[in-house]
């Protein structure tokens, strides 16, 4: 079950299921006895937080026991993955399905995705010893994955992608053996004190006023 | 002097707010979001649950919070840290080493309890109390938040933990069915012993976890069975009420451990289950509980296929017949049928648990400690094997719930008032429950859905008649809520079963009150309103 699960790790190794048991709760009741692909998308932002995006087409007989399990109530998949995903608070979810295509797009926000630790090294942990990634760009990866649970047969994409304001991203191994991609990240709002900056400028103003005043004279 | 005063006055106004700015960081508390969701029960036995943040998924934490830095400053090593008053000190949960304006850190909490919790054998409130602080926070900025939650006690077993307003299913109102694992204790030194007993003294050897053949299996499956009858265990109902929080509504039941089993010689359908799971997985078989509606019963899977007993079948002579061990396994495995029929049919009803694969996603045993005496008592109960009474076996055996079902032919309920059309097919049972005289029949559908139910009570008013029914529910585990508007009556009944809703007429006698009550399962009762206000409307 661990083995291809995206996980958050922290300084006390308590760990957050992410990705992947939310892509397991989409597709739960689905045979999944052809080969399927799945697409997911994480999109990082500067504050840590995650937009997931998952997409999948299915053939005709999935499709239909996806419909008739999920498809056709959205509330009712939104709580299978909430509680697929117990540790994690989950909001935004949007839905769009292509019944043409056979396919849908899942969209939702996952707050605190990854995590500072002391020493200001944000992290996020893919929970697989020597991961399958493949660097993209200096901010984009893209991992690639088929878990032994659904038999091998659901290839599973991830693309990850850090924001502008990460640096130094690298994969490196936790503890444990388990690949782990390590960043720093500073925050351009950080630190912005209004106070001290109108502090700063009514000195300047003051002073030069008071230096022309004087030099006038 | 003018020229020179205004830009003095600009400058020390500029400098006063920039010492200020480094003097008065200014309190962060008050946008520091914090949103918690916690949980609702707690279960002893299930404390290593509670501990391991990847059992089960991590579903069951003591609380999650989400805390969401809405300053506007960069908040350095911040801490998360919790305590229960009397269980767990100050812990730390998690430091984060920077947290940005509008960055959010989410913080489940998995408590690690010490192992004497398993001792506790009485209900309370306790209090969890958490503390966010950061790095130059003042003791007004630290942020303090505390809730309360129900801890039970060590044999206390909670079916859901689920919202009452997220409830839907079936499947929602016993969410907590892998949690049956904690209660089966192959460790248990009791049980070991035991287990080395009937193994010994009873079957004169055993061998089926080594010889992998499901007939040493069923073997063992019957010597459990031959040693509980054998020490004349019978079957007996434990405590199994509702309780509300503020956001959970559950039946929390009385499960008495393997070892109290044992000893006390007597066990309720799941009791008795959790006892087999605990000799067959002592004795290296994989342990199976099935669990239907209203009952449960255990078994153990061998080369992919599965194998079940009713252990049940002991009784009781207070209760009927006793079955042979070889007529309880034959009872099993008709159960096991329809178990697959229905399950594989989809009926989210029918479930099992497989101990030892739930025992590897987490769900373990509480850690038990050796007793003199309870060995001492297993010493009587093996005693018994050899030199015990025997108990003359009765050729009628009977079901698990004790119930003596007499089924009328002609399926009609005589009545001389208050009588109602029963649909073809239904079957009625005259007298289903010797122990509650009050019952005088019930009609069930072909589907065993929908029930019609037939009081007679010696009252003289249709709220005495209740308070009757109520006393006699309470000593089955359930209770019941009910309006009484005229001679029409609606109410609701919560059990093991989960809640069943009913409708009924009451009308007065000479000397009694006779209620005719029809109703179904809520999760069933909206597909049956038509077929139960046909039934209500043909009351006269």
């Amino acid at each position: 079950m661990k083995s291809t699960e995206f996980l958050i790790v922290s300084d006390n190794m308590k760990t957050q299921k992410l990705v992947f048991t939310f892509v397991l709760a989409l597709i739960a009741f689905v045979n999944v006895y052809s080969q399927t692909q799945q697409k997911i998308d994480m999109k990082i932002d500067a504050i840590g937080n995650s937009q997931i995006t998952v997409s999948m087409t299915m053939n005709a007989q999935q499709w239909q026991t996806w419909l008739q399990t999920m498809g056709n109530n959205p509330a009712a998949m939104k709580r299978e993955i909430e509680r697929s995903m117990p540790a994690y608070f989950l909001d935004d979810f949007k839905l769009e399905k292509k019944d043409m295509e056979r396919s849908f797009v899942l969209t939702l926000n996952a707050y605190g995705a990854c995590e500072v630790d002391k020493r200001g090294n944000w992290t996020i942990d893919t929970d697989q010893k020597n991961a399958n990634v493949t660097e993209l760009t200096d901010h984009k990866f893209m991992l690639v994955s088929s878990p032994p649970e659904l038999g091998g047969n659901v290839q599973q994409t991830y693309t990850i992608e850090f924001p502008e304001e990460a640096e130094n991203i690298k994969i490196d191994k936790d503890a444990y053996g388990k690949s782990v991609f390590k960043f720093k990240m500073e925050n351009s709002s950080a630190n912005f004190n209004i106070m001290r900056w109108a502090g700063v400028l009514l000195l300047l103003v003051g002073a030069a006023w008071f230096v022309k005043n004087v030099v006038q004279k | 002097m003018k020229s020179k005063l205004i830009p003095i006055i600009i400058a020390s106004v500029g400098l006063l707010l920039l010492v200020a700015s480094f003097l008065f960081k200014g309190s962060a508390s008050g946008d520091l979001d914090v949103d918690i969701v916690k949980a609702d029960f707690i279960m002893p036995a299930a404390h290593r649950v509670y501990a391991n943040p990847d059992a089960l998924n991590g579903k069951y934490y003591l609380f999650k919070a989400k805390i969401t830095n809405n300053t506007d400053q960069t908040l350095e090593d911040v801490t998360v840290r919790y305590q229960i008053p009397g269980y767990i000190d100050w812990t730390e949960l998690t430091v984060s080493g920077e947290m940005f304006p509008g960055q959010t850190l989410v913080v489940p909490c998995y408590p690690k309890f010490e192992d004497k919790i398993t001792e506790k054998t009485t209900e309370s409130v306790e209090k969890a109390q958490i503390e966010i602080s950061w790095d130059g926070a003042s003791e007004d900025d630290i942020v303090e938040e505390e809730f309360s939650f129900k801890m039970t006690n060590r044999n206390e077993y909670v079916y859901t933990g689920i919202k009452k307003e997220e409830i839907s299913t079936w499947s929602d109102m016993f969410d907590n069915d892998a949690l049956v694992a904690c209660f089966v204790t192959p460790n248990d030194p009791i049980v070991k012993y035991y287990t080395q007993n009937l193994q010994e003294k009873l079957m004169r050897g055993e061998a089926a976890s080594v010889s992998n053949k499901p007939e040493d299996g069923v073997r063992l499956l019957a010597s459990i069975y031959e040693g509980t009858r054998m020490s004349h265990m019978v079957y007996s109902g434990t405590k199994g009420i509702p309780q509300s929080t503020e956001d959970v509504q559950s039946i929390v039941q009385q499960v008495r451990l393997p070892r109290e089993v044992i000893t006390g010689n007597t066990g309720l359908c799941i009791e008795l289950s959790c006892l087999y799971a605990s000799v067959l997985s002592a004795a290296g078989l994989d342990p199976i509980i099935y669990l239907i509606p209203g009952h449960a019963y255990p078994g153990f899977r061998m080369n992919g296929q599965y194998y079940a007993i009713e252990a049940t079948g002991i009784n009781g002579e207070g209760l009927g017949g006793i079955m042979s061990a070889e007529e309880a396994f034959k009872r099993g495995t008709e159960e096991l049928n329809d178990f697959f029929k229905y399950a594989q049919s989809g009926d989210p009803r029918y479930t099992l648990v497989d101990i030892h694969g739930v025992n590897q996603q987490g769900a373990t045993a509480m850690d038990l400690k050796d007793d003199q005496f309870l060995r001492g008592k297993v010493d009587q109960v093996v005693a018994s094997w050899a030199g015990g009474t025997p108990i003359q076996e009765n050729n009628n055996p009977q079901t698990n719930s004790g119930n003596n079902p007499i089924v009328i032919p002609d399926n009609n309920v005589k009545t001389s008032a208050l009588s109602f059309t029963i649909p073809s097919g239904w079957q009625t049972y005259m007298k289903p429950v010797p122990e509650m005289p009050i019952l005088t029949a019930q009609v069930l559908a072909p589907d065993q859905v929908t029930t019609v139910s037939v009081y007679d009570i010696p009252v003289s008013s249709a709220q005495q008649a209740m308070s009757t029914i109520e006393q006699y529910f309470s000593n089955y585990g359930m209770s019941t809520q009910y309006q009484i508007n005229g001679n029409a009556i609606a109410g609701q009944t919560y059990s093991n079963n989960g809640t069943f809703n009913w409708v009924a007429k009451a009308l007065n006698l000479n000397g009694r009150v006779r209620i005719v009550a029809v109703g179904a399962p809520d999760y069933a009762y909206n597909q049956k309103t038509n077929e139960i206000n046909r039934i209500f409307n043909s009351i006269r």
